[in-house]
């Protein structure tokens, strides 16, 4: 992925868990725990925001660019 | 803020949880898809019962006593007798339970793709397969109905039952075409469904 997603830090530094993030920004620990391990494909404008707003931080503290080519793990739908 | 109820994606191919079923479940009393439920359901369990009993004639046939029993083939212009030979008996049945029982096979496909779509999840990967599936049966059975009709018509009651053309099979055709190309369809709403579950 292009994009890196750096939640780790930022619950460290605000000395949170996943779990109580979790239940403030109103996704599930699963979801989050995608969006932490790199794995989701897109995150909304209302996520980004709610998360934004309970870390107190902004989406520049979250989200990283790793210039490259972006890699995303095969689908395994294909017919 | 919850956008969607909650629903563990890597877990994808379990059921889902209480909360998202509660939360999207609901095709109203007197909607088209709950008469389309009745009908697939009153549909499978009327094939299930001949196709059943069928079975059980097809058994029998194996085993019954057949002295000098004739079988009538008339049309129009005229008619024979043949004799009413084991070989013919368990043709006949066996065609008729393949029919039937293709058909069941077709709609418990089909009742499992509708449920899919009651409990909220219609563009499941699995639907593709399912929907290939029907589309594969449904071929066997109208080419065997075809093949076996013309079989009837050229070798047990020549100048009686005429062969049936190429234009017989326009349709059955068609309904197959149709099948594959949703099939195809359902594939890539099931890769937009995999695109949505992982945006969070």
């Amino acid at each position: 992925m292009a994009i890196r997603v750096q939640l780790d830090r930022v619950l460290v530094e605000r000395r949170m868990s996943l779990t109580e993030l979790a239940d403030r920004v109103g996704v599930t620990v699963a979801n989050l725990s995608i969006l932490k391990t790199g794995k989701a494909r897109a995150v909304r404008f209302s996520t980004l925001d709610a998360l934004c707003r309970e870390l107190e931080c902004q989406p520049g503290d979250l989200l990283a660019h790793e210039p490259g080519p972006a890699e995303f793990p095969e689908d395994d739908e294909a017919a | 803020m919850r956008l969607l109820p909650p629903r563990n994606p890597l877990k994808r191919d379990e059921a889902l949880s209480p909360a998202f079923l509660s939360a999207v479940r609901g095709l109203g009393p007197g909607s088209v898809s709950s008469v389309l439920k009745v009908a697939l359901d009153v549909a499978y369990v009327l094939l299930a019962l001949i196709t059943g009993v069928l079975l059980l004639l097809l058994l029998a046939a194996i085993f019954i006593p057949l002295d000098n029993l004739n079988v009538t083939v008339s049309g129009d212009s005229g008619g024979r007798q043949l004799p009413l030979t084991r070989m013919l008996l368990l043709f006949g049945l066996g065609a008729i339970t393949a029919y039937f029982g293709g058909f069941m096979l077709i709609l418990r496909s089909l009742r499992r793709i509708f449920r899919t779509l009651t409990i909220g999840d219609p563009f499941h990967p699995d639907n593709v397969r399912r929907l290939r599936q029907i589309g594969l049966t449904l071929a066997v059975v109208t080419g065997g109905v075809w093949l076996a009709q013309g079989f009837v018509a050229a070798r047990l009651a020549p100048g009686v039952m005429e062969p049936q053309g190429i234009g017989e099979l326009l349709t059955p055709i068609f309904s197959v075409l149709i099948v594959f190309v949703l099939a195809e369809v359902f594939r890539e709403g099931a890769r937009l469904r995999r695109e949505s579950e992982l945006t969070i």
